[in-house]
């Protein structure tokens, strides 16, 4: 008989978050990288397809809102929780999305594994390679919100600088490389790194639901995280996170939603690997 | 009495006036008349037209010397929307009058073929001509033994005359404002200026346009360095010299200002040429400390060195990111495979 027990590993929240960031990020990537491989058969037909100039310029500048909306409801939760609510956790111990001494641990013992000299590390609720992404999605989003803005109000940016400064300093010039090679940064990672670390693991392949539906089952838990696991049933937390399985429509669900996503970026990646070998040859 | 002061009060040039206004109603019945014997022409020259057997001639160009095959074709359609097509134009406008050329049988054998070369410069368009003439664009490029373009050249595109070579025939004059003529001559522009092509390829404006986006909202060429006359921007006169260009920017950015304007429109980037420059700067510092303080004070260093960190922050990423996705997807098959995945756990 199949263990069924199910844990709560996303909250409504966070998974409406995830969803939110999906939407804008695949709204944002469509329609900005037509421009940054502009001299490409399938970036023009890319661009026409969201309408052209200035269509896909407006479909882009309002999914640059909803990432706005999306970092605003994310840092409006960790005030209302850091602040108000005054939980702890936040900024040290495994809850945490920062980086912790363990991690490093878990980083030698993650090549040890990979090596065959040693095995998985039992990790514990967010894994090195998370934070990272996490982190990098934080500080991706800054950089782009800040120079996307920049390039959508060049007057009002450049008004504030200096004559002397700006004649050397050109700061919508700069805005612009690093918005393009920022971007092709953030999707190549999204589509090949966290796609393969999260999503295309043979154990998960095509997707790992856990994103949409929230719950993982035991057997993925202890896989996946036995540190977090023994250590919740240590603190005796463990049942107040088991839940009911997800329902057949939401695995469904989940799926309808993310293969195709998964399978554009897929392609959208192998375009831009593609125009590299082009351009390498 | 009364109609000599009237008289007194009409100056003579008021006569004159008069006479041009007359001169106007008239030739403008003139040219509703031939407007209507564009159909004479329409007859044989009609895409559709049986009458006339031959659909191409060869001639020898005006102005390069060069022999074309040129097509006596016309679709009517698309020669109606472009900068001549309107009812007021008549083909012998450009084409010289037919009067010396008519065969005895016109009907049977169409009229000779020495129609005059096409001058869009004489009677029409001797404004722009001279401008273009006397430009120091045009005298730069007699200095250095460049062919000097023809109107043509930039004005031509896609062919009403129905010519074998398609789009290449230059001889559908686009309206100026056609996104069709305006991305022609970012074409004709960059055959020379190659560099300024390349790196006006990674400015904003730039991307836009080679996504086939010319419109009059994305600025081509010609919107900054001015038409006819154009100047190098080292010159205050030109469009994009210390004079004019905030009010060139200004004409799509609203209140552009001195900062704004500094905007590099071409960057260096993607030129090895400007690294190398560079590199030579910094190696020769000690000898010649002046040339490396003009390349840091110029705006370009900072976008090829943002540039460049970019390129390795992105090698840096996905040569290590790369690597630990993959050596994490092997060992979880690997793991799979020895039978130590969940599907074990699972069952204990």
């Amino acid at each position: 008989m199949k263990n069924n027990t199910n844990y709560l590993r996303f909250t409504l929240f966070h998974r409406f978050c995830h969803f939110l960031t999906i939407i804008s990020f695949f709204g944002l990537v469509l329609t900005g990288l037509p421009l940054a491989f502009r001299g490409y058969g399938w970036a023009r037909w890319l661009y026409e397809l969201f309408g052209g100039y200035p269509t896909a310029g407006y479909i882009h500048r309002i999914s640059a809102l909803l990432t706005f909306f999306a970092g605003f409801l994310h840092f409006a939760w960790l005030f209302f929780n850091i602040s108000i609510k005054k939980k702890k956790g936040f900024f040290w111990g495994p809850n945490s999305m920062l980086l912790q001494p363990r991690d490093i641990f878990d980083v030698i013992g993650d090549i040890k594994w990979f090596l065959g000299i040693g095995k998985r590390p039992n990790f514990d609720r967010w894994i090195y390679w998370e934070k990272f992404e996490y982190l990098s999605l934080m500080w991706g989003t800054i950089v782009m919100a800040a120079t996307g803005l920049i390039l959508w109000f060049p007057v009002q940016f450049t008004k504030v600088i200096p004559v002397s400064v700006a004649s050397i300093v050109d700061v919508p010039g700069i805005a612009l490389i690093i918005h393009r090679y920022e971007a092709i940064l953030a999707a190549v990672f999204i589509f090949t790194i966290h796609f393969i670390h999260t999503h295309l693991l043979p154990e998960k392949m095509p997707v790992d639901e856990c994103i949409f539906t929230g719950r993982i089952t035991e057997a993925e838990f202890k896989h996946e995280r036995l540190g977090e696991y023994e250590r919740l049933k240590r603190q005796k937390q463990l049942d107040s996170y088991k839940v009911a399985p997800p329902s057949l429509f939401a695995k469904f669900l989940s799926r309808l939603v993310a293969v195709p996503l998964l399978i554009t970026g897929l392609i959208l990646v192998s375009l831009m690997v593609s125009a590299l070998v082009v351009w390498a040859l | 009495m009364k109609l000599k002061m009237i008289l007194h009060l009409v100056k003579p040039r008021y006569f004159f006036y008069i006479i041009l206004a007359s001169v106007m109603v008239i030739s403008s019945r003139a040219a509703v008349i031939t407007a209507a014997e564009n159909e004479t022409c329409y007859g044989c020259h009609d895409k559709n037209s049986e009458k006339m057997e031959k659909t191409e001639k060869a001639r020898i160009d005006p102005v390069t010397g060069e022999i074309e095959v040129v097509s006596l074709k016309i679709d009517r359609e698309a020669f109606s929307l472009t900068a001549h097509g309107g009812e007021d134009f008549a083909c012998t406008d450009c084409h010289s009058s037919l009067e010396d050329a008519e065969d005895e049988d016109l009907e049977e054998n169409g009229h000779k073929p020495n129609l005059k070369p096409v001058d869009c410069v004489t009677f029409c368009h001797d404004d722009p001509a001279a401008e273009f003439n006397e430009s120091k664009h045009v005298k730069l490029m007699k200095e250095n033994n460049k062919d000097v373009p023809t109107c043509k050249e930039c004005h031509g595109g896609l062919t009403y005359h129905l010519s074998p070579y398609g789009e290449e025939a230059p001889m559908y004059v686009l309206r100026a404002t056609d996104p069709l003529h305006r991305k022609l001559t970012i074409d004709a522009c960059g055959s020379c200026h190659e560099e300024h092509l390349a790196s006006y390829r990674n400015n904003a404006h730039g991307q836009v346009t080679a996504l086939g986006h010319t419109t009059t909202e994305v600025p081509v060429c010609f919107d900054c360095h001015g038409k006819h006359t154009i100047l190098n921007s080292s010159e205050p006169e030109s469009k994009v010299g210390q004079d004019n260009i905030i009010e060139t920017c200004g004409s799509c950015h609203a209140n552009a200002n001195a900062s704004f304007v500094k905007h590099v429109e071409h960057p260096q980037i993607k030129n090895l040429n400007y690294y190398k420059t560079l590199l030579a700067a910094v190696k020769n510092y000690r000898k010649d400390p002046e040339a490396l303080k003009k390349m840091v004070k110029n705006p370009q260093t900072i976008l090829c060195i943002v540039f460049v960190a970019y390129l390795g922050i992105l090698a840096m990423t996905f040569t290590k990111f790369g690597l630990h996705s993959l050596l994490g997807w092997f060992a979880t098959v690997r793991d799979e495979y020895r039978g130590k995945g969940h599907s074990d756990e699972e069952q204990h």
